[in-house]
């Protein structure tokens, strides 16, 4: 590989990009638009989408001032649920089973009488199995939910109890904790705006960019000299990486500053995920520009790839929120590999021992489409 | 003089059509090499061939001594390339595209006197985008020359351009040869081949129908002058009356060859003024009014009619 020849086609892509000023409007102006829409919208009542459904087994006054207080909540929306009579604990968690609520909390038979006895014997010790217990039931697939949902109703029915019983509050240094998780829906938003980003610009960038060049016969006027494909390639790769990972960054000061969007993990492991993302996506766009003929029918078959994936992607909407029969398909493509490692990484903070799954996946699929890529690329 | 190009039995087929049948010539160092044929004839694809941009389904080349399937590599070091097509990268400039173009070889020329000699020192800092047809055909001939290489490969430099324009361009590429570049040049334009070329191959339908300097070439032709004349719509339709026609100028003095397309007809003649005697009486007994009638030295395009049966422009 020639080094001089390789920074030169560095250099030129990124002057081609800088100076096709639609395209840097566009690629930039098109997460922040989404992320001002979305995020003022949607995100103007606070509180990401949890959703949760409370089942009052009890019916006493004591239990109903308890719903009546998770209902005041901005961070999850419960629902007072009521089945058929005997089987609704059942038919409550099968809901949650089935995805269409992220948690269930049960007040049981006989916890209003326990709230009671408690009072009476406030000044003494009270056994652990006599104490009125609430039962939270949560979705073991979904940590988010579980860690949000957990600290918010422990938090609740902390002080709901120790209002009942006198005690003096004691929960500001719990309630910060709390805070520090509870997320906002732009929160939820913007990494999925950066997997977009990097899945658009890839997989419609190269595969347009290629085919047009194809057509235009400026990768046949390169093979006629002694420019080697090799050098080629990797100048592609090291510009669309600093290009994607300048926008990644981008957009993500504009949601830090501008939105308040955290970043709870670390910056290294998130930029880990960002490069990892654009050479996947990098592989299946230089896979589409050798499936297509013309870069008119370029076009095409990337949206054709990347627009369905906007939506079950987990790009706006959770993947939960996909039928039951799509979602082990969907955790099966890049997107939501790139989505769910941006959004663990800056929501929850997670780190490798978490996400090595995530890690392992996209490197096998940028593997995997790069050797696909090579076999069916052409120059010409 | 020493060949630098040898080319032997070269083939091409796609979709088992054959585009280039098996042919074979030889380029001298330093001269112009001209491949005439109509769109079709198989000129890109044994350009093509030569430079390594596709593989050929026979037969074999060598430029200053590699072989162009094995050697690939080290022809490519010699020679230079100018495609049909434009590209290039529009939104680059003419300095940024000869530095990029430079990079991609190990010895390369300097730059700037390359862009002053193509004329294109004002143009410089300016964008491919905003060139002219002639300008992006100059930058085009300036990219292929950055490695200073021993064979010039000119495919169809003037296609589309206007006179002017192509002017320029002739001026540039008879300056080159002045300089004793070697060239291998591709046109369906015979004036162009004319002025430019040293030798001619003539191509069509893949084959090489004539080999010679322009020169020979006419003289090849059994007569040297041509005697043209338009007839009106209604009689050119009437084939029968052609037929006739044809006939009787065949008999008209010093007269080799008639020549009959859409309107047109070519007297082909060695002697053009005891034609035109001829010509002309003849009109005055069958009341055929001419119109546009004149004569000319034979061409190039002569010369491909008259092995082919077909003008250069019609495929």
């Amino acid at each position: 590989m020639r080094r001089k020849a390789y920074w030169q086609l560095t250099l030129s892509q990124l002057r081609i990009f800088v100076r096709n000023r639609q395209v840097v409007f566009w690629s930039l102006m098109f997460p922040v638009f989404f992320m001002v829409m979305l995020g003022s919208f949607i995100g103007g009542g606070g509180g990401i989408s949890l959703g949760g459904l409370v089942l009052d087994e009890d019916q006493s006054a004591v239990s109903q001032q308890l719903v009546k207080k998770l209902q005041t909540s901005e961070v999850i929306e419960f629902t007072s649920f009521t089945g058929t009579k005997g089987s609704s604990r059942e038919q409550a968690l099968e809901q949650l089973k089935q995805g269409d609520t992220q948690l269930v909390l049960v007040i049981p038979r006989g916890y209003g009488e326990r709230v009671g006895q408690a009072k009476v014997e406030a000044e003494t010790e009270v056994e652990a199995s006599q104490v009125a217990q609430v039962l939270y039931y949560y979705d073991e697939t979904n940590r988010l939910t579980y860690e949000t949902g957990r600290l918010f109703v422990s938090q609740v029915v902390d002080e709901f109890s120790k209002s009942q019983l006198d005690y003096k509050p004691v929960v500001t240094v719990q309630e910060k904790g709390v805070l520090s998780l509870q997320l906002e829906y732009i929160d939820f938003l913007v990494p999925g705006i950066v997997a977009m980003m990097i899945m658009s610009n890839n997989l419609n960038g190269v595969a347009g960019q290629i085919a047009s060049w194809r057509e235009r016969g400026i990768l046949r006027r390169m093979q006629g000299t002694t420019l080697k494909a090799s050098t080629f390639i990797a100048a592609q790769i090291t510009a669309r990486l600093s290009l994607n990972g300048l926008q990644a960054v981008i957009v993500l000061l504009v949601g830090f500053f501008v939105f308040g969007t955290q970043v709870n993990g670390s910056w290294w492991l998130l930029m880990t995920f960002v490069v990892l993302g654009t050479l996947s996506f990098m592989s299946i766009g230089f896979i589409i520009a050798g499936l297509a003929k013309t870069p008119e029918s370029a076009g095409p078959i990337a949206g054709f790839i990347s627009f369905p994936l906007l939506f079950v992607g987990g790009i706006f909407f959770p993947i939960k929120d996909m039928p039951e029969f799509l979602q082990p398909i969907i955790h099966t493509l890049p997107i939501a590999q790139l989505t769910t490692a941006l959004r663990q990484v800056m929501n929850v903070g997670a780190d490798l021992t978490l996400l090595w799954p995530q890690l392992l996946y996209l490197g096998l699929w940028t593997v995997g489409a790069f050797w696909i890529a090579s076999v069916t690329f052409k120059w010409e | 003089m020493e060949n630098i190009i040898e080319v032997d039995g070269l083939s091409k087929v796609y979709d088992k059509k054959t585009v280039v049948n098996e042919v074979r010539f030889a380029v001298r160092r330093g001269e112009v090499f001209g491949l005439l044929g109509p769109n079709g004839a198989g000129k890109t694809t044994t350009i093509e061939m030569l430079e390594g941009l596709r593989k050929p389904d026979g037969g074999r080349a060598t430029i200053a001594g590699f072989d162009t399937q094995k050697q690939m590599d080290r022809v490519k070091a010699v020679i230079g390339v100018q495609l049909q097509s434009t590209s290039m990268f529009d939104l680059l400039t003419v300095h940024e595209m000869m530095e990029l173009y430079a990079s991609f070889y190990e010895k390369s020329l300097p730059v700037e006197p390359l862009i002053d000699e193509m004329a294109l020192r004002e143009k410089m800092n300016a964008r491919v985008k905003g060139l002219s047809g002639g300008q992006k055909q100059r930058l085009a001939i300036a990219l292929a020359l950055v490695n200073d290489p021993q064979v010039l490969f000119l495919d169809e430099p003037t296609t589309g351009l206007d006179p002017q324009a192509r002017r320029v361009l002739w001026d540039i590429i008879l300056k080159l040869k002045e300089r004793g570049k070697t060239m291998i040049l591709s046109t369906h334009y015979m004036d162009e081949a004319h002025v430019l070329c040293d030798r001619i191959c003539l191509m069509d339908q893949g084959q090489i129908i004539a080999l010679d300097t322009p020169q020979q070439l006419v003289k090849s032709l059994s007569s040297e002058s041509a005697v043209e004349f338009t007839l009106p719509v209604e009689l050119a339709a009437d084939s029968d009356a052609i037929a006739q026609f044809k006939e009787s100028w065949q008999t008209l003095a010093a007269v080799t060859r008639v020549e009959f397309r859409k309107q047109t007809a070519v007297l082909y003649s060695n002697d053009a003024q005891r034609t035109l005697v001829d010509l002309l009486a003849w009109c005055g007994q069958s009341s055929v009014r001419l119109s546009d009638l004149s004569t000319r030295t034979a061409t190039l395009e002569d010369v491909f009619i008259q092995m082919t049966g077909r003008s250069l422009r019609e495929s």
